[in-house]
C-alpha cells in the first residue's frame, strides 16, 4: 500500500541576515496509515520546520521549499495552491502546539472555537456544530462537557486546554495529526493522561501521528518509528525499540544516554551522565559538505570533516548517516 | 552527618483579593503549609512536585526571597534565619545562594558576565577589588568558561553557558547551601547532562549541600540522596532515594512515578500506569481531609474526614497517608 | 568537558552598540537622524553664520520668497523670515527638549515608585496620574501660562505638566514586568538593597520604551508650543516657529507663505524626530533584534 505521506528529498531554505541557510537539508521519510512516527532532536535542528512545511505554514518570505516533494495521499503539496492547502489544514492534516496557554483565542469560548472549525470545513450548521463540539469535548475526556463547552480558555487548566486543542485538531477527523511538543508545558501526570488520550484516539479514528519531541521516554512510549534530526539533516531513522537498544549514530546514542532515566531497579552507584559537548551549530553552519555533528562527536575521524556521510542501512529499515555507523 | 538545615512548620501564604467580596475582601492562598524536613550537610535533598505544589515557594522562603507571609522556623546551623535583618541577613545570604530556573531571565542583560558573577561579592562581602577579581577568575575556570568570556553580555552566551554563569554567581560567596530551582528544565537535553555533571562535580569539590527543586523525576533520581514529594503545599512523602524510587508509599508518589515515560522496556512492562483523574483541588478552598483524596485510587471515607500526619512508613521514610503505615 | 572547542570567539558587543548597528540599518531612521542633526546644527550655528536680524524690519512686508535677496521672503512687519526661522529653531528645540526632560523626570519618578513599591503607594500614585490624564491638556496649560506669565520656563513647565502621564504609565508597566524577572530576585539573593534594585537593576532595563517615548515627546512638545503660540500665549521677546505662525495668522489668505514656511519647519522637525523615535523603538526592542 502507498504510504499516507511521503516526503522526498525535501530542502527548505530560510533567509537569514547572513544569507540563505538550508534548515531542512535533503530529508526523506514515509508515514504509513495509522502509524506514529516521532521526530527527535535538540531545539534548532529543524524538527518544527518539517512540521510547518507539511502544513504549508512556512514563515512568509523568510522560508521556502527549495526542492523536493511532499506527497500526501497521492497529491504533491509543494505544488498545491494556497487555497488547497487551507482546505487541507485542520481538515486532513491538523496540528497541536506546545503552548496550550497561548494557542487558544482568549476571547471565544472553547465551544465556539471547536465549532468554528466544523463550520468552516464540514459546513455544519450552528446547532449541529455546537453539539459536535460537546461530543468532541467528551471524546477528549473533559468532565461535564455540556457545561464546560461555554467556558473560556482562562477558566481551564493547562491540561484541559491541551485537550481542547486536541479536540479542535481532531474535529474533522484528520488523517494526520502533527503534535509539536504537545506535553512539554504540562506536568507528568497530565502528560500521561494526554498520551493515553492520543493513543486511544488513534485507535478509534486511525489517525497517523507525527510527534515532535526531545524526550526519548515519550518516544519510547508513543511511537513505532523515530527520526533523529540534527542540524537540518536526518541523523538516524528506524524502529524505536531497536534504536534505543542499539543506536547507530553517535548523536542518537548521546541523546539517549545523556538523560538520567528512571530504571526498573535504581542502583546506589550513579555514573556521570554522558555529555554531548557543545551546542547545535547556528544556521550559518548548516548545509556544508561534511558531518555537521563532527565537532561534538567523540568518534570523529578526518573523513567526517571532508564529506557528508551517506546513510548506512541496517535491519528493519534502520538507517544512520554516519561514516562509522557499523562501529557505533 | 549533622543537620545543616532544619525546617520546622514552615508556612507561606499570600494575600489574594477575594472574588466578589468587594472592598477589602481578602483571603489567603497557602502555598506552603506547615512543612517539616531536615537537610544533612553535604547531601542533596530534592523537593519534587507538580506545578502548584509549593516546592519553589518553600525553597525561596528558605532563601528569604518570598514576598508572602512566612511563619515557622528555618534553622541554618541551629539558628533561625527567618527573623534576621540587615547585617545578619547579609551573613545568612553569604551562606545560602540560589541557582535559578531560567538562564534567559536570571541574568541582568545589561551586566557583563564578570559583573554578574561578582555581584554577591560586591553586596555581601568587604573584599578588595583584586581579591574579588581573583575569585571571579577561579570560578570561571571552575564552571568551564573561558577567561575572555568575562567581558561578554548574557545574550552572547548559549543557554548552557548562561546557566554556568548563574552557577558561578551562586558559588562566589562560598555558600554552605545552594538552592537549585529547576536548574536544567529550561535547557536542551544534551546540555542538561553538562550542567548536571557540573553540579555534582562542584558539590564534591566545594562540599556543597543542595536543596534541589525539580519536577523531573529522572533528574531527581540522578542527583539526590533523599526526596521530599509535595502536593498542594504539603509534604506527602519523604524518603531516601532508593526507598522512594523502588518502593514508593504514598499513592501520589506512585502515580507520579508511573506517569514518567521510560526508555527502559523492562520498566515499561513492569509499571502499571496509575491514573489520577481530575484536577487538584482549588488552593483557595482546600478540602478538610487529605488533599489528594479526591483523586486517590485507594481513598476511603476517613481520608476526606481528617488530614493524615507525616509518620514513619514501611520503606524507612515518612509518609502522610492513613492507609500506609509502618507495621 | 565544556563548550570550549565549538564556540567561536565573540566580540564583547554591548547592548548599546548592538542597538546602534540595528539603528544604522534602518534607512528611514537614519534619514530622520541626518535631518535632525542638520536642524540642530543650524539652530546652534545659524545665528552666527547668517547676518539677518529676526526682530528688525528689513524690507517691505510680504515680500515673497526669493524676492530681493530674501530667500524665504518677509513677514507682515517686513522682517526677514529666514532669520526668524533660524533664530526660532533654537527656542523651539529648547522648549521641545526641556519639556521632554520635565516629562521624563516627573513620569519616571512617579511611574518607578508606583511600579516598585506597589500596594498603597501604587494605588495613590496611579490615581494621581489619572487625575492629570483626564484634565483637558490645552486648557490646563493655558491656565498655567495665563496665571504665571508667558515666560519660556513657564511654557516648558506647562507642557511638561500636562504630558508626563504617558511616561509614568509606561515606566510603571515596565517596572511591574521586570520586577518579576529572575535576575531581580537573583540580585536580592546577592544582597542588593531596595535602592540599588530600583535604580541599578530595574531602571536601566526599563529604559528602552521610556527613551522612545521621550524622543516622541520632544516632537509633541514642539507641536504643543506651536499651539500655545498660535493662541498668543507666548513670550513676545523670544521668537519660536509657533510664534511666527501665530503672529502672521491674520494674513494667512493673502500671504500664505508666512505661515506655511514655519509650519513646514515644524512638520519636518517633528517628522524627523518621529522617524528617529521609531528607529530607536526597533533598535531597542530585543524581540525585533533577532530578525
Amino acid at each position: 500500500m502507498e504510504p499516507l505521506l511521503k516526503v522526498e528529498n525535501l530542502r527548505i531554505e530560510l533567509a537569514t541576515r547572513a544569507g540563505v541557510a538550508p534548515v531542512i537539508d535533503d530529508l526523506s521519510f514515509e508515514l504509513g496509515h495509522g502509524e506514529n512516527i516521532s521526530f527527535v532532536g535538540e531545539s534548532g535542528c529543524g524538527k518544527s520546520m518539517t512540521a510547518l512545511a507539511i502544513m504549508g505554514l512556512l514563515p512568509d518570505r523568510i522560508g521556502r521549499i527549495a526542492s523536493g516533494r511532499i506527497i500526501f495521499d497521492g497529491e504533491d503539496l509543494t505544488k498545491a495552491s494556497e487555497k488547497r492547502l487551507r482546505d487541507l489544514r485542520g481538515n486532513e492534516i491538523s496540528m497541536i502546539f506546545q503552548e496550550p496557554m497561548t494557542s487558544l483565542n482568549p476571547v471565544y469560548t472553547v465551544g465556539e472555537q471547536i465549532a468554528e472549525v466544523l463550520r468552516e470545513h464540514e459546513k455544519l450548521g450552528k446547532t449541529a456544530a455546537h453539539n459536535a463540539a460537546i461530543e468532541l469535548l467528551d471524546a477528549v475526556r473533559i468532565p461535564n462537557p455540556k457545561g464546560r463547552v461555554n467556558d473560556y480558555p482562562f477558566q481551564m487548566s493547562g491540561g484541559q486546554r491541551q485537550r481542547v486543542m486536541i479536540a479542535i485538531a481532531l474535529a474533522c477527523k484528520p488523517k494526520i495529526l502533527i503534535a509539536d511538543e504537545p506535553t512539554t508545558a504540562l506536568d507528568v501526570t497530565v502528560q500521561a493522561q494526554i498520551f493515553d488520550l492520543l493513543r486511544d484516539l488513534r485507535k478509534e479514528f486511525g489517525t497517523s501521528i507525527i510527534m515532535i519531541t526531545h524526550d526519548m521516554g515519550a518516544v519510547a512510549e508513543m511511537a513505532e518509528r523515530m527520526i533523529v534530526m540534527y542540524a537540518g539533516r536526518k541523523a538516524e531513522v528506524g524502529p524505536v525499540q531497536q534504536i534505543i537498544e542499539h543506536a547507530r549514530h553517535p548523536y542518537t546514542k548521546g541523546l539517549i544516554s545523556c538523560v538520567p532515566h528512571i530504571m526498573a531497579d535504581p542502583t546506589f552507584e550513579r555514573e556521570e551522565l554522558t555529555e554531548i559537548p557543545g551546542i547545535v551549530p547556528g544556521l550559518g553552519e548548516f548545509g556544508q559538505n561534511k558531518c555537521l555533528f563532527a565537532e561534538r562527536c567523540n568518534m570523529v575521524v578526518d573523513k567526517c570533516l571532508r564529506k557528508r556521510p551517506p546513510e548506512a542501512v541496517f535491519a528493519n529499515g534502520q538507517k544512520a548517516a554516519c561514516w562509522r555507523a557499523e562501529e557505533v | 552527618m549533622t543537620e545543616l538545615l532544619e525546617i520546622e512548620n514552615l508556612s507561606v501564604r499570600f494575600p489574594v483579593r477575594k472574588k466578589g467580596a468587594g472592598w477589602g475582601g481578602k483571603t489567603y492562598l497557602t502555598a506552603v503549609d506547615s512543612v517539616n524536613f531536615t537537610v544533612r550537610k553535604g547531601e542533596t535533598l530534592a523537593i519534587v512536585g507538580e506545578s502548584g505544589s509549593g516546592k519553589t515557594t518553600a525553597a525561596l522562603a528558605i532563601a528569604r526571597l518570598v514576598t508572602g507571609e512566612t511563619t515557622g522556623q528555618v534553622r541554618l546551623e541551629g539558628k533561625d534565619i527567618l527573623p534576621l535583618q540587615q547585617e545578619q541577613l547579609k551573613a545568612m545570604r553569604r551562606k545560602v545562594q540560589v541557582i535559578f530556573q531560567d538562564p534567559y531571565s536570571s541574568l541582568n542583560p545589561r551586566q557583563r558576565a564578570e559583573d554578574i558573577v561578582r555581584e554577591p561579592l560586591d553586596s555581601l562581602t568587604g573584599k578588595s577589588a583584586s581579591e574579588k577579581a581573583a575569585i571571579v577568575d577561579e570560578l570561571f575556570a571552575a564552571v568551564g568558561l573561558r577567561p575572555e568570556q568575562k567581558r561578554l553580555f548574557p545574550h552572547q552566551f548559549s543557554g548552557g553557558q548562561r546557566q554556568r554563569i548563574g552557577i558561578a554567581r551562586a558559588l562566589s560567596t562560598r555558600p554552605e547551601v545552594i538552592i537549585c530551582d529547576e536548574p536544567v528544565s529550561a535547557l536542551d537535553v544534551a546540555v542538561q547532562a553538562q550542567i548536571l555533571n557540573l553540579l555534582r562535580r562542584l558539590q564534591a569539590d566545594f562540599g556543597l549541600t543542595y536543596l534541589f527543586i525539580s519536577h523531573d523525576l529522572g533528574v531527581v533520581q540522578h542527583m539526590c540522596d533523599s526526596v521530599a514529594v509535595m502536593y498542594m503545599g504539603k509534604i506527602v512523602e519523604h524518603a531516601d532515594r532508593i526507598a522512594l524510587f523502588s518502593n514508593p508509599q504514598h499513592p501520589y508518589t506512585e502515580a507520579l512515578l508511573s506517569a514518567v515515560p521510560s526508555v527502559d522496556a523492562k520498566r515499561r512492562e513492569e509499571t502499571r500506569r496509575i491514573l489520577i483523574p481530575g484536577d487538584p483541588p482549588d488552593p483557595l478552598n482546600l478540602p478538610k481531609g487529605c488533599r489528594f483524596a479526591s483523586r486517590c485510587p485507594i481513598a476511603e471515607p476517613r481520608c476526606s474526614e481528617s488530614e493524615p500526619p507525616l509518620k514513619q512508613a514501611g520503606n524507612g521514610g515518612m509518609v502522610a497517608c492513613h492507609l500506609r503505615e509502618a507495621g | 568537558m565544556t563548550d570550549q572547542t565549538t564556540e567561536p570567539t565573540v566580540k564583547a558587543q554591548s547592548p548599546l552598540s548592538e542597538a546602534w548597528d540595528m539603528f544604522r540599518r534602518n534607512h528611514a531612521a537614519m534619514a530622520g537622524l541626518v535631518v535632525l542633526c542638520c536642524i540642530v546644527l543650524g539652530a546652534i550655528f545659524g545665528p552666527y553664520l547668517y547676518p539677518g536680524k529676526p526682530f528688525e524690519m528689513a524690507w517691505a512686508p510680504f515680500s515673497p520668497p526669493g524676492a530681493d535677496g530674501f530667500l524665504l521672503g518677509t513677514d507682515y512687519l517686513g522682517r526677514d523670515l529666514l532669520a526668524q526661522i533660524i533664530h526660532g529653531a533654537r527656542v523651539t528645540l529648547i522648549i521641545g527638549l526641556s519639556a521632554a526632560i520635565v516629562t521624563v523626570v516627573i513620569g519616571v519618578t512617579i511611574g518607578a515608585m508606583a511600579g516598585f513599591y506597589g500596594g498603597i503607594v501604587e494605588e495613590a500614585l496611579m490615581r494621581f496620574t489619572e487625575f492629570f490624564q483626564v484634565l483637558p491638556t490645552l486648557l490646563f496649560s493655558m491656565v498655567i501660562v495665563a496665571l504665571f506669565g508667558a515666560s519660556l520656563p513657564m511654557i516648558t513647565l506647562a507642557i511638561g505638566l500636562v504630558s508626563w502621564t504617558a511616561v509614568a504609565r509606561i515606566t510603571r508597566a515596565e517596572f511591574l514586568r521586570i520586577r518579576e524577572l529572575e535576575y531581580v530576585m537573583a540580585s536580592r539573593a546577592s544582597g542588593a538593597s531596595g535602592r540599588k534594585l530600583m535604580f541599578r537593576v530595574i531602571l536601566p532595563n526599563a529604559l528602552p520604551p521610556i527613551i522612545v517615548q521621550s524622543a516622541l515627546m520632544v516632537g509633541s512638545a514642539i507641536l504643543f508650543e506651536a499651539g500655545l503660540s498660535f493662541l498668543g500665549l507666548t513670550d513676545p521677546n523670544v521668537i519660536s516657529w509657533g510664534q511666527i505662525i501665530g503672529s502672521n495668522r491674520q494674513y494667512i489668505l493673502e500671504s500664505s507663505f508666512t505661515v506655511t514656511i514655519p509650519g513646514l519647519a515644524i512638520f519636518i522637525t517633528v517628522l524627523a524626530i518621529s522617524l528617529v523615535g521609531d528607529g530607536l523603538n526597533d533598535a531597542l526592542n530585543p524581540r525585533l533584534r533577532q530578525r
